[in-house]
């Protein structure tokens, strides 16, 4: 009987994050996913009627950077005071900017019309923010391969995931940040990580 | 001792909810205004090139919900544990997903088109978030006046900013939201509180 419980849909989305705390932090939790045929009816279960949810000792918690907040603190994956974790959270905030900015592009509907949104975002809209996460790592990181400090915190999980959607996108997004691709082989090669990688669904989103 | 400057436009937008912060701990702080036609030359001193930003000991932070997490978790208005924390940050994320959808409509420069969405937002998509916000509040207030326990945290004051902006909008939209209405009187009758928008530079936003 765990005393954490996570719902989400079947796939990476909104609710990895918080898995790839868990798996970094080699903490056992109930991952409960749900197909997408089986929310109509567990849609009302749910405070706000969305997912992520993380029940913690029959608590709900809503909001997915939310919930994975609560947990990498709970595992020290979040900074080692408020300060550290003020600059995790930064970091954090600026992946979440990037997400919003290529999100209409990745969801449009209409093949052609979708094609011509990624095309405007890679070619004027991605190199910002990636630098923008290129200035924080040099701001917040101690010249090692993490954005904060010298370890592994919810930043580089972040990126890490998302900068597995940016490449599904467009092969060679990473191509002229070299401290960001080294960054995420640093996430992969952690071995819990590796291990967890391994052995989930294989989602395409 | 820490020492605390804000940079930001001469207007509320996102510091406001920084400024209560200071406010309802009693906390000095720089307050550093600029206008809109001095903002070219501060803009490549802040690291992502936007506002707000804060200075605290050395340290530069950007991004508004990371600093005003942050400032919570330093003044005691974050909730009394790392739970409680969560829950604070889940209404604010709440919150912020109205803010989000209003944002760009605010900044419509097409007069018409601008009523338009402004209307359809009121109608169609504003009920629901407060409801959203009703239902967080019978989770986590305890039955009080305050979103998380019965304490003044970042919730109520993130819910007296937004709500600010929306009563601008419409006078009327939390009519039909009386324990809304009673938080926000509950917040703007602390003393710190009350004597901070007494003395608080007048903007139109």
């Amino acid at each position: 009987m765990s005393i954490y419980k996570l719902h989400y849909f079947n796939f990476r989305g909104r609710g990895e994050l918080a898995r790839l705390v868990f798996a970094a932090a080699g903490q056992t939790f109930e991952d409960i996913r749900y197909e997408r045929n089986e929310w109509p009816s567990n849609k009302s279960k749910m405070p706000l009627g969305q997912m992520p949810v993380l029940e913690f000792n029959g608590t709900q918690l809503p909001q997915s950077i939310t919930v994975a907040r609560f947990l990498a603190k709970q595992f020290q994956l979040a900074g080692k005071d408020n300060l550290e974790q003020a600059k995790v959270d930064a970091v954090v905030d600026t992946i979440a900017d990037l997400i919003v900015k290529y999100s209409p592009a990745r969801w449009e509907p209409d093949e052609t019309k979708k094609k011509e949104l990624l095309k405007k975002f890679f070619a004027e809209d991605l190199d910002k923010h990636l630098q923008d996460l290129d200035v924080l790592r040099k701001l917040y990181g101690d010249g090692g391969p993490f954005f904060v400090g010298n370890h592994l915190t919810l930043a580089d999980l972040y990126f890490y995931n998302t900068g597995q959607n940016l490449l599904q996108m467009d092969e060679n997004s990473l191509n002229n940040y070299p401290w960001l691709k080294q960054n995420r082989e640093e996430v992969e090669k952690q071995p819990k990580i590796a291990e967890y990688i391994k052995n989930r669904p294989d989602m395409p989103y | 001792m820490a020492t605390y400057k804000l940079y930001y436009f001469n207007a509320r937008g996102r510091a406001e909810v920084l400024r209560l912060l200071f406010a309802a701990a009693g906390q000095r702080f720089e307050d550093s205004r600029f206008e809109q036609n001095t903002w070219p030359s501060f803009k490549s001193q802040m690291p992502l090139s936007q506002v707000p930003v804060l200075e605290v000991n050395g340290t530069t932070l950007v991004q508004s919900q990371t600093i005003a997490r942050f400032l919570a978790r330093q003044f005691l208005l974050g909730g009394r544990d790392g739970f409680e924390l969560a829950k604070v940050e889940a209404v604010v994320d709440t919150i912020n997903d109205f803010v989000s959808i209003l944002s760009p409509i605010r900044r419509e420069q097409d007069e018409k088109k601008k009523k338009e969405q402004l209307q359809k937002f009121l109608n169609d998509d504003l009920p629901k978030h407060l409801q959203n916000l009703e239902i967080l509040a019978r989770l986590y207030g305890n039955g009080g006046q305050y979103f998380i326990g019965n304490n003044l945290t970042l919730a109520d004051l993130t819910f007296y900013d937004a709500g600010e902006t929306l009563l601008q909008l419409d006078p009327n939209c939390l009519n039909n939201h009386p324990w809304l209405k009673q938080n926000r009187l509950l917040v703007a009758s602390q003393p710190r509180i009350a004597e901070y928008l007494r003395n608080r530079p007048k903007t139109a936003f």
